[in-house]
């Protein structure tokens, strides 16, 4: 296993190279120099700080120098302070010579998306995995046709759109749920559980949004699973014996047909981050998504390369637990890494 | 390939898909036929009017005509979609053709560049390269399409590794075919319809991240009218102008819904075996 392991992290680093080669490229995009305001680049920036950014890039070196100096900070995980928001520190915090700490942005940003994306990936099972099975159990009969129409409206529909709509429902209408933001006015004074219950209030819409699409994808997913496997031979065999369809299916096809799923949480993560950029945006979450919609909107450039970056790591991260958490789940699998 | 089509347009789900894009396409092709308004005329007297006979979808807070506007924004959805996935079909044919027919380190090289892209989460990458550029729908449709090829070159190679040691694929080499011969007049042909079918579900999906990126304000810039921008001044008015949120929105689910349903319609067609997906 230890095996295993280490020759999927030394796969990472050619995976890591080419990220960073990626991003580093699209600053270089951008007609002129990244700190031109022809660039399009944040106009209230001052001449000095413009000045700084040049000296953090090396943008007078050669292009593989700026590179591979680039690619030394990043590996210290060093990606300099934004431009529009007084400095902070992108990634981490740091303390100055007084002794004050500044919370990194990312530091601030990351826990709230990976906690809705957390939710949405288990409401999504919740939902998903009983809709899937329910929906091959029933093939083409009511209840599949029922669910197969909603999965199909379910990847059809713009989140955002269903997004305005819920919000306007829910908030503006009828007064049900809070419109915006992670916290209530007075959340300070109220106690504990109701702490807890306005910030659950406050989550649920956007977890509802971005775990839409999932949910579509997933429950077609374990339907078509599912079928598949109800039709190998070893679930006649099952039957065959005289086993009670219950044990069949939850036992033996459920079983097999979870395998792949494994693999598809895991290659579904770069789709979750990405979406959080618009449920963040319109419901006003100050999390990654938000905070890369802000920075795009205002050119805050280190912000911008900070967060993709870190978003890529966290993907690579994502999948090689899935690819591990396979291995561990699937026997087969687990005798073929050993060897 | 006449046979094929008429398979194809047996299956109720595909006709159903087929019917619903051809419909958009024909309103947006003679959208300045159809249109009743000029799209961008503002008209200061017909402000926020709600659905009547002379404006089918009311008007916007400038007194433009909705539904003209819709219409010219049924162009924007279409060529994005269809352009962004022309360019994305394009390129992950090439690379697949390439990694499935050379292997070795060609195909090496190929697959860690797929990894390397799978792994950016892609709306922020595409929001990032349009950070550096200006918003425009020529600098959309093709970052859409350079952050969505890598499905397709899984796909053709897939299908060129498995075509590569067929009888006929030999034959024709142990004759003397070059290799540019084999791919293009044996290999290539016969691996297209899996990418039939995912560049269609493909066009689905960058028709919403058209209409996201515009509804971000990061797509198509005002006044030109996208569905996605509609929503984003209908957003404003939402207390007291319905209309203004739900037409753009329905015609983006329409729109995306036919494509989907063409292209499982089309893969039960192709693909027999998996035909499972019945509404």
């Amino acid at each position: 296993m230890s095996k295993y392991l280490l020759k999927r992290l030394f796969w990472m680093v050619p995976l890591l190279v080419g990220i960073s080669l990626i991003s580093f490229l699209i600053m270089h995009l951008a007609p002129g120099d990244i700190t031109t305001t022809e660039a399009g680049f944040n106009p209230k920036t001052s001449q000095e700080s413009r000045q700084k950014l040049r000296e953090m890039y090396n943008l007078d070196k050669p292009l593989l120098v700026q590179y591979g100096m680039w690619l030394k900070r990043m590996s210290t995980l060093d990606f300099g302070r934004s431009f529009a928001s007084h400095q902070r520190p992108v990634f981490w915090q740091v303390t100055d010579d007084k002794g004050n700490v500044t919370k990194g942005m990312i530091q601030e940003a990351l826990p709230i998306t990976l906690l809705i994306n957390i939710l949405s990936l288990s409401l999504i099972l919740v939902v998903a995995l009983p809709l899937g099975v329910v929906s091959a159990l029933t093939q083409n009969r009511l209840p599949d046709r029922t669910i197969t129409l909603f999965v199909f409206i379910g990847f059809a529909i713009p989140g955002f759109w269903l997004a305005l709509i819920l919000m306007y429902w829910t908030g503006v209408m009828h007064n049900w749920l809070p419109i915006s933001g992670m916290h209530s006015l007075g959340y300070e004074n109220l106690g504990t559980w109701g702490q807890f219950v306005d910030f659950m209030k406050h989550l649920l819409l956007p977890v509802l949004i971005s775990a839409l699409s999932g949910l579509a994808g997933i429950s077609l997913f374990v339907r078509n699973g599912m079928l598949d496997v109800l039709h190998q031979d070893f679930i006649t065999t099952a039957r065959a014996k005289g086993l009670p369809e219950s044990q069949v299916v939850f036992r033996h096809a459920l079983r097999n047909a979870l395998l792949p799923l494994i693999t598809i949480l895991g290659l579904a993560i770069p789709g979750l981050i990405g979406g959080s950029v618009i449920a963040e945006s319109i419901f006003a979450i100050p999390g990654m998504g938000k905070l890369f919609y802000d920075a795009v909107l205002m050119r805050d450039f280190p912000v911008i390369m900070g967060i993709l970056t870190i978003g890529s790591a966290l993907t690579l991260l994502g999948n090689l637990i899935a690819d591990l958490a396979y291995a561990w789940a699937d026997p087969r699998v687990r005798r073929g890494v050993m060897q | 390939m006449k046979q094929t089509m008429t398979k194809a347009l047996s299956n109720p789900l595909a006709l159903c898909g087929f019917l619903i894009i051809a419909t958009i396409l024909l309103l947006a092709l003679f959208a300045p036929l159809i249109a009743p308004y000029d799209p961008n005329a503002i008209n200061v007297k017909a402000i926020l009017l709600s659905p009547s006979s002379a404006h089918y979808m009311g008007t916007d807070g400038l007194g433009r005509d909705v539904w003209s506007r819709m219409l010219y924004g049924a162009r924007i959805s279409l060529l994005v979609g269809i352009v962004a996935v022309g360019i994305a079909t394009l390129i992950g044919v090439v690379l697949g053709a390439l990694a499935g027919f050379y292997r070795g380190w060609v195909d090496i090289f190929i697959m860690r560049m797929v990894d390397v892209m799978l792994s950016i989460p892609t709306f922020f990458l595409i929001l990032a390269v349009i950070a550096f550029l200006t918003p425009s729908i020529w600098n959309i449709m093709i970052v859409i399409g350079l952050t969505s090829w890598m499905g397709v070159t899984r796909l053709v190679r897939a299908e060129f590794l498995s075509l590569r040691n067929r009888e006929f694929v030999m034959a024709s080499q142990t004759l003397g075919a070059r290799d540019f011969r084999l791919i293009f007049t044996h290999l290539l042909p016969n691996s297209l319809t899996p990418v039939i079918v995912s560049s269609v579900l493909g066009v689905a999906s960058a028709v919403l991240v058209e209409s996201g990126l515009s509804f971000l304000g990061l797509g198509v810039q005002a006044p030109q009218a996208s569905w996605g921008n509609i929503l984003t001044d209908g957003k404003e008015y939402i207390q007291f102008a319905w209309w203004l949120s739900l037409f753009p929105g329905l015609a983006i689910l329409i729109t995306v819904l036919g494509y989907n349903l063409l292209g499982e319609g089309l893969r039960d067609v192709f693909d027999p075996r998996s035909s499972k997906t019945n509404l």
